[in-house]
Parts: C-alpha cells; sequence; structure tokens
C-alpha cells in the first residue's frame, strides 16, 4: 500500500509537554500513516508515547498539561490539524475520528439512556433525520453484539453489565459513520476471555464497514490477531514500522527484538525464561541526539547517540517494512543509513 | 515432613453478605487445593473467580466463612491467633500494586528493615548486612536504599516488595498479579527473578495471574478457577495442551499468539454472553449458561472433580468423554 | 531533616511574626521594664516615654510590661489548650478510623454534633458550669476545640487503611500498635500539627474574647482581651489604652493565619497552584518555537 492511498498522515510530529515541574519531550519526531480499510497498531511500553502522539493532534491530551506540537497531521489532505482552532478540531474530530477508550464508563453519559446518545452523533455528523438516526443505532447496538437492541435502545448505562457496556461505547464511537477508529488500550483491564470478544468485534466492525482503525497497545497478541501494519514506539520515536507479518515475524529493530524476545509465545513449544532488555525505558525525556534506545542496545555503535536514526526500507523485503537502525540497515548492506 | 503440602486447602468457603442483605456473593465457594513445597503453582481465572480471596485466605488477610487453610500442616487460624509472628516468617504476600505496598513515606531501606525489626532481628549492623543481602538476592543496587518509592521505577519497586517478603526467610510467597501493574518488558525480568530466586531458596510460590502465557512459562503446576470453585487443575504444559473442562478451553484459545501465522490460521473459541452473578449463582455447573457443550445434566448436578487424561483433575460431567468444542 | 520547599519560597514574614510572639512571651520575664501589677498614681494615663514605652493606664500600671506579659498568658494558655485538643483529638479520632465499627459510629456522631456548634459557644456553655477563671477557660477551650482534629484523624487513617502497605504490614506479623506508631501517627500528625498552627491565631482571639467577657482572665493579671475591655471607657481620650492591645492582637492572629494559609498552599496540589506559571511557561515556548522554526526557515 502506498502512501498515496493514505487518509490519515503524520509527519514529524513533535509533542512537548509541561508541567510545573519538568518538561518532557514525548514525541520526538515520529511519522506514520493509515490507509483506508486497515488497521495500523502503534506499538511502545509506558512512556513511548503512542497515546500523546495518536490523540495529541486531536486535541484530546488530559486537561491540565500545557501541549506545544510541532508537525503535520492530515486527514484526507485537509488542513494541518495543528493549526486548527478548538471549534474546528472539534467538529473534524467528531465527523472523522471515533474514540475508544480503556474505561467503557467514562465515554458514557451516565444520565443519558444508551440509544439517544448514539443517536446524536449520528444526528449531528451522519446528517441523519431522528427516526432514520434510531433506526440506525438500533442496528448498530445489533451489529454489535448486544441483544434485544430495541430494548437496549432505552436502557441507561448503569443497567447494563461490563462487556455489554464496552460494545455500547464502541457503538458510540461508530455511531457518526467516522473514517476512523482509535481504540486506545482497549483490552487492557479486560479478562481473556473478553478480549477475544473485543478484538473479534473490532475485526468484524472492519471488515463490514472498511473503517481504518489505529490500535493503540503493549500487547503484542492483540497485535498480531487484529493489526494489517504495526508502528513500534521507543520513546518517542518511530524504531520500526511495515506489516504484521514482516515486523512480528522478522523484527529488525533491537528494541522490536528485545521485545518480541521478552513476551512468551503462548503456542509455541520454546521453554526456557523469556529474554529481558537490561535497564528500563527512560522516563523523561530530554531533548537528546542519537538514538535513544542507543544506552539499552547490545548493538550500539558510539555514533548511535550522535547521530538521529532515520527510517529506511530493509533490503530484500516489502518496501514498507523500514526500520530506524544504521546499525542493522548497515548490516544489509544499506549504503549511508 | 517433606510429603506435608505447603500449602493446603480444604473445602474453603468464603462468603459475604451483600449489604442490602439481598443474597449471599460466594466468592470462594468449596476449594479444595494442595500446594506441594518448592513447587511454583499458577492460580488462573477471570475477575470474580475467587482467586484473589483464595490468595487473601491463604495468607490470613481474609477469614474463611467455612473450612480451613494448612499451612506445613498447621491451621492457619490457630496460628494466627496463638502466634503470629511465626506465621509471618513462614508466609509472606506480594501485592498486585507495589507502590501502594510500600508506605510512601519510607525511604527502601527502611522498607527492608521493617519486617527485621518488628520481629527484632539482630542489631543494627546485622540488620544493614542482611539488607544488602536482600538487594543482591534481587539484583537492585545500593544506590536505592535512601530512596523513596516515587521514585522508582515499577520494576525497581517491585523487587524492593520482593526483598521484603524475603526478609525474614520465608519459605512461601504468594502473590497476586505481581506483574499486571509493570510495563511489558519489565515484567519478563521480574518472572525470571521469581524463577531464580525459587530455585536458589527452595522456595514455595503461588502466582494469581490472568496472563496466562507468563503461567505457561514458569509455573508448574495451575489451577483453573471458575465463579469460586476450581474447575480444573494439573501439571502446566499438559494441561494447556490438552485442557478438558470447555472453560478452560475457552480461556485457553482466548490468549492470541504473538506469532501472526499462528493467529490467523487457528481455531478460536468464543464464548457468548456473561457470566451469571456470583451472588445468584445456578443450582447445578456454574459454568452451564455459558457453556457449548450443555446437556440436561449439566442443569441439575454440580461436577465434581475427576481424573482426567492429562494428569490432573476436571469438573465436567464430560472430562473423560471425547467430546470437546 | 531535609526541606521540601527551597529556603526563599518559606513565608518568612509570617514564620517571623509568629516565632517573635513566641519568643516574646517565653523571655517575658526577663523583657519587661516594670512589675505590670505595680500601681503608680503618680503616672496615670500618660503617653509613652523612655521610662513607660507605650505609656501607663488609668491605675498607672506600665503598658509595655502588661502588653509583654499578656503575650505570655496568651501563648500558655493557647499552647496548653492545643496541646490537649490535639492530643484527645488524635487520640479519639484515629482510634475510631483505626477500630471502626459502632465505636467510629459512636465517635463520629459525638464529632458532629461538637462541631456543629461553633466553638465559642461551646465554651461560653461550658464556663457557665464549670465557672470563670484561667483554667476553667482552659478546659473549656480544649473541650470545644478537639473536635476537629479528632475528624481530621480519622480521616486520614481511613485514607492511609485503604492502602496496601498498612496489609503488607499485618502480613509481617505487625501488631496493631505498631502500624498505629509506625505508619498512621505520622501521616496524622503531619496534617493536624500544620492544622494546628493556623489554628493558634484563632485560639489566641478566643482566649482574648473570653476575657473581653469578662469570664477568662481575672484582673490583675495583663491579657489582651481584659486590657480592651478595661481600656474602653478612656477610647476617647487615651485611645492608646485600646490601640495597643488591639494591634497586637491583630499582629499575632494574622501572622498565624498567614503561617497557617502558606503551609495549606503547599499541601494543594502543585498542578492548582502552578497553574499561572505554567501558563506563562507554555506560551514562552511557544514563541521560542516559532522563533526557531523562523530562523531555521530563512538559514536554510
Amino acid at each position: 500500500m502506498s502512501v498515496n492511498e493514505s487518509i490519515y498522515t503524520v509527519e514529524d510530529l513533535v509533542i512537548d509537554l509541561y508541567a510545573p515541574t519538568v518538561s518532557v519531550r514525548a514525541v520526538d519526531g515520529a511519522s506514520f500513516h493509515v490507509n483506508a480499510g486497515e488497521t495500523v497498531a502503534i506499538v511502545g511500553e509506558s512512556g513511548s508515547g503512542k497515546t500523546v502522539m495518536t490523540l495529541g493532534p486531536l486535541g484530546l491530551l488530559p486537561e491540565g498539561v500545557a501541549v506545544d506540537m510541532r508537525g503535520s497531521v492530515h486527514i484526507e489532505g485537509d488542513r494541518n490539524l495543528l493549526s486548527m482552532d478548538s471549534t474546528a478540531l472539534s467538529e473534524l474530530r467528531g465527523r472523522h475520528f471515533g474514540v475508544i477508550f480503556q474505561d467503557p464508563m467514562s465515554a458514557l453519559n451516565p444520565m443519558l439512556k444508551i440509544g439517544p446518545q448514539l443517536a446524536t452523533q449520528a444526528r449531528r455528523f451522519a446528517g441523519l433525520s431522528r427516526d432514520a438516526a434510531e433506526r440506525d443505532a438500533v442496528s448498530l447496538l445489533a451489529r454489535l453484539g448486544i441483544p434485544d437492541p430495541e430494548l437496549r435502545y432505552h436502557c441507561y448505562p448503569h443497567e447494563m453489565s461490563g462487556g455489554m457496556l464496552q460494545r455500547s461505547m464502541i457503538a458510540l464511537a461508530l455511531s457518526a459513520r467516522p473514517k476512523i477508529l482509535i481504540a486506545d488500550e482497549p483490552t487492557t483491564a479486560l479478562d481473556a476471555t473478553v478480549q477475544a470478544q473485543i478484538l473479534d468485534l473490532i475485526r468484524h466492525i472492519q471488515r463490514d464497514s472498511g473503517i481504518a482503525v489505529i490500535l493503540i497497545t503493549h500487547d503484542i497478541g492483540s497485535v498480531s490477531s487484529v493489526a494489517h501494519r504495526v508502528v513500534v514506539l521507543y520513546a518517542g520515536q518511530v524504531a520500526e514500522e511495515g506489516s504484521v507479518m514482516d515486523v512480528l515475524t522478522q523484527p529488525m529493530h533491537p528494541y522490536t527484538c528485545g521485545l518480541l524476545a521478552s513476551v512468551p509465545d503462548f503456542r509455541s513449544e520454546s521453554t526456557g525464561a523469556a529474554t529481558e532488555i537490561p535497564g528500563m525505558p527512560p522516563t523523561q525525556i530530554t531533548i537528546e541526539p542519537g538514538c535513544r534506545f542507543a544506552e539499552r542496545c547490545n548493538q550500539a555503535e558510539p555514533s548511535c547517540s550522535v547521530h538521529r536514526p532515520q527510517l529506511r526500507a530493509v533490503p530484500g523485503a516489502d518496501p514498507s517494512h523500514r526500520v530506524a537502525c544504521p546499525v542493522v540497515l548497515r548490516r544489509m548492506g544499506v549504503a549511508h543509513a | 515432613m517433606p510429603d506435608t503440602p505447603a500449602i493446603e486447602v480444604r473445602d474453603l468457603k468464603v462468603h459475604f453478605q451483600n449489604r442490602r442483605g439481598k443474597g449471599l456473593l460466594r466468592a470462594v465457594d468449596g476449594v479444595n487445593l494442595s500446594i506441594s513445597r518448592g513447587s511454583f503453582h499458577g492460580i488462573v481465572g477471570e475477575s470474580g473467580c475467587g482467586k484473589t480471596t483464595l490468595a487473601r485466605c491463604m495468607v490470613g488477610l481474609q477469614k474463611a466463612t467455612e473450612g480451613k487453610v494448612l499451612i506445613g500442616g498447621r491451621d492457619c487460624n490457630d496460628w494466627l491467633r496463638t502466634d503470629r509472628k511465626a506465621f509471618a516468617r513462614e508466609v509472606h504476600f506480594i501485592f498486585q500494586d507495589p507502590l501502594g505496598s510500600m508506605s510512601r513515606r519510607q525511604s527502601v531501606y527502611q522498607t527492608l528493615e521493617e519486617p527485621l525489626l518488628i520481629h527484632g532481628l539482630g542489631n543494627a549492623a546485622e540488620r544493614r548486612q542482611r539488607i544488602l543481602e536482600l538487594l543482591e538476592l534481587v539484583a537492585l543496587p545500593q544506590t536505592v536504599l535512601d530512596r523513596l518509592p516515587r521514585s522508582l521505577s515499577g520494576g525497581q519497586r517491585q523487587r524492593a516488595c520482593i526483598a521484603r517478603a524475603l526478609a525474614l526467610k520465608t519459605s512461601i510467597l504468594v502473590c497476586d498479579e505481581p506483574l499486571s501493574a509493570l510495563d511489558v518488558s519489565v515484567r519478563a525480568q521480574i518472572v525470571n527473578l521469581f524463577a531464580s530466586l525459587q530455585r536458589q531458596l527452595g522456595l514455595t510460590i503461588v502466582m494469581i495471574s490472568h496472563d496466562l502465557a507468563i503461567v505457561r512459562e514458569v509455573c508448574s503446576e495451575v489451577t483453573v478457577m471458575y465463579l469460586g470453585s476450581v474447575v480444573e487443575e494439573g501439571a502446566t504444559r499438559p494441561l494447556f495442551r490438552d485442557p478438558k473442562h470447555p472453560y478452560s478451553q475457552a480461556l485457553l484459545s482466548a490468549v492470541p499468539s504473538t506469532d501472526p501465522r499462528i493467529e490467523a490460521t487457528r481455531r478460536r473459541i468464543l464464548l457468548e454472553g456473561d457470566p451469571p452473578s456470583p451472588s445468584a449463582l445456578p443450582v447445578g455447573c456454574r459454568f452451564a449458561s455459558r457453556c457449548p457443550l450443555v446437556m440436561e445434566r449439566c442443569h441439575a448436578e454440580n461436577p465434581a472433580l475427576q481424573p482426567v487424561a492429562h494428569g490432573g483433575n476436571t469438573a465436567c460431567h464430560l472430562a473423560n468423554s471425547n467430546v470437546s468444542i | 531533616m531535609k526541606l521540601s520547599t527551597p529556603l526563599k519560597s518559606l513565608p518568612w514574614l509570617a514564620i517571623g511574626l509568629s516565632f517573635g510572639f513566641v519568643l516574646v512571651g517565653v523571655l517575658a520575664p526577663w523583657i519587661i521594664t516594670h512589675d505590670f501589677a505595680a500601681q503608680d498614681y503618680n503616672a496615670l494615663l500618660q503617653g509613652p516615654s523612655w521610662s513607660h514605652f507605650f505609656g501607663t493606664d488609668y491605675l498607672g500600671r506600665d503598658i509595655f510590661s502588661r502588653i509583654i506579659m499578656g503575650a505570655r498568658v496568651s501563648l500558655v494558655a493557647m499552647s496548653v489548650v492545643l496541646l490537649a485538643a490535639l492530643a484527645i483529638g488524635v487520640a479519639l479520632g484515629s482510634l475510631a478510623g483505626y477500630i471502626g465499627g459502632w465505636v467510629d459510629l459512636v465517635l463520629i456522631s459525638v464529632i458532629d454534633i461538637v462541631l456543629a456548634l461553633p466553638s465559642l459557644v461551646i465554651a461560653l456553655a461550658l464556663i457557665g458550669i464549670l465557672g470563670t477563671g484561667y483554667w476553667s477557660m482552659i478546659t473549656a477551650l480544649t473541650l470545644a476545640w478537639w473536635a476537629n482534629y479528632a475528624r481530621m484523624s480519622r480521616a486520614v487513617v481511613t485514607a492511609e487503611l485503604q492502602q496496601p502497605y498498612i496489609e503488607a504490614a499485618r502480613v509481617m506479623g505487625a501488631s496493631h500498635f505498631w502500624i498505629f506508631t509506625r505508619h498512621l501517627l505520622p501521616h496524622v500528625l503531619s496534617l493536624v500539627v500544620v492544622y494546628a498552627s493556623a489554628d493558634a491565631g484563632a485560639l489566641v482571639l478566643s482566649i482574648a474574647t473570653l476575657s473581653f467577657l469578662g469570664l477568662g482572665v481575672a484582673p490583675p493579671t495583663p491579657e489582651w482581651g481584659q486590657m480592651l475591655v478595661d481600656g474602653m471607657s478612656y477610647i476617647e481620650e487615651y485611645p492608646s489604652l485600646v490601640v495597643i492591645p488591639g494591634l497586637s492582637l491583630t499582629l499575632v492572629v494574622v501572622s498565624f493565619n498567614l503561617l497557617g494559609e502558606a503551609f495549606a498552599l503547599h499541601k494543594v496540589p502543585r498542578a492548582v497552584r502552578g497553574a499561572d506559571l505554567r501558563r506563562r511557561r507554555a506560551k514562552r515556548a511557544l514563541e521560542e518555537a516559532a522563533c526557531a522554526e523562523l530562523e531555521r526557515q530563512t538559514t536554510s
């Protein structure tokens, strides 16, 4: 898939956060894109900047933190999101994006019934009439596997079980017919069987409606289960990106290799302890040159801490598989990595 | 002596009265368990299955409504009543939240010193010596001694908690989801630490976890719980390879593989609906409402644990038949 | 002990004034120039002079000495009441929070009742029962003041008990006494003592009020409230009899209030406190970034 089909493009995004005592560069020149109808997983641990990178340009970062963003973020070639004022951004957000968070209770208004919350979105952004919006909401609830959707339409959030709330939140996110669904750690706090249900749901939604999905997660299992492409983030920089098949079966970047080695695969027959990556991810990111992973990397060279690694295609593989590690690339014969 | 199981749970029941008198919440409903010395035992299940309540009963943080817990052959309740401190030297608990389980006003040194002070072990110099030994055991540098918990990373905090748990040379560790608050790459470090400590010190470790992949890596035995009772138990690898209880099968099927090739082609079992509420448990098998293999008998009769092919036990009427999902 | 705030941001004025008050009270017997009760009919109602710094009152007593001794009287009374109220309040409140159950229920009801009434009204009622005088005033104020500390202690204990580290200590074999003294009390005291330091001003004012009403200290013991009421009849011709004790009271109460406010701000979440600072810094950062961008575009 070429960048031309991309409906959401992020280029050279830099995001700085300011708190009273510390300032942090949460995202340090990251770029990625999402094509129509595909699921992109953004993988990283805490402090990698994955949430900030995805939700920041949409203006969805928590209150009380001063933010400074630079770079360009476009949806369908429209204006740069970073240059929009909050009203225009809010409009764009409602029209094109649906977001699901970890906690369904925080997405739904406990004072209103479920159905009307969905219908309001449909009327406002999809331009449906009152009756059409109601029918649409009911059919959406049905598609998401909620039994008796006509009855559930009139239920309050506290009358529903946990699993149904999750699905209602997803329904809410989809009610305005967005082009992109953003799922922020949707499975982290859930039990295994519920996780499987939600992941399955996301897969189905995507196949049925052709919506693009951005999945923010640290769970490699979810990635391999639903995503087509994956972007691996470390300390605000993109370490590696490519199709899930390429990156997970033939990881190139030392961090990706380390991450995958540290997560035991449930179904492989290998025994023995999981390998660890020594040290810890940086907590306070100061603005430094060079590769952030260098201090923990067992293949680091002196030049790694000096020059910012650039994403380059891996030779002999799909051009979409790119890695930001000059050491690895040089070993594979790429000059001027 | 070596035959006495480290922990034995006999017909344990923990029932909570719902505040508005709307019935009994059966958190743990008739659990029998035997954990042998030196084993690394995993307890898995989903929220509401009672695994945390069970773990807390084992260390005396929760009183049982019925049944008993025997530590090294001695009744836990009796022991707590008569000699609390001796009990504390036998068993210790690792909490899910490493930050919350240390006092935020105490430095790491003070936190590690506390169990030694409570039990009056040694003078100041001996305590310091012991603390340095503990730091080495958990691979923490001496520089953490003067720091407060909030300035440590998640992995370091959990190591400090483990060091504290080992201060009294306890032989039994019960851990409640010790890894879920940690970053993915740090989990490997801590789980390796558990495994190496177990080998080094001959510890008996009981680990509650919902991360089945990790359980498979380190636990020699596993118990699967559902809604307050044990549905399957046995040696980990054989059980995971060939689970006999439909719930175990669904649970194991729910874990995605990290290899997309396997993930794309494997068969998945998806459970419908939600589990019944623990305060309104049905008669008969608790899993009947969601079980794809449910029969008439399941609604009437609660199956007992019976031995199965993988060497452990399963509580299912179809356990030894060849029917599976 | 490491200070958690940088030295320059401490409220030096408030600390200085409050500390000054305490110092004066402690050193009073050595500072006064005359016997505070000595009456000198040859020197009635005089203005300030070298022998009488603040002048004399209607009985020829040196006002300066009376003010200084008054500080000591207030200081002693305030300290006794504070210590007693803290002791009772912290003990009862923490125990209630720790034990829970019906003990807690009974205590919280008592606390609510006491807190529902203004402390001065309670003190007045108690003085009515106990009679007037220095010690009955102190007792009355103590019984009126403990409830707030009890409530705070109980709140702190209840909150801390939710944390897993308390359970961790129990598993380690710690006795209730150990948990109480090593873990809970420090938290309680650090909060309550700070609050009490601000309360000190209000307490001094209450003591003065009771004396003003004639229910506290008896003459000739000097006390600022007492001096206020004595000097009221002379307010037109010799206002200094009223103004000087009044000003002293104001100064002390304000300084303790400032102290309390400064501590309260310190405990308030930093996000609220630093909002303004953050906004300014963010604006500056954006401006810098814009300049840098401009530079980059022009020089590349």
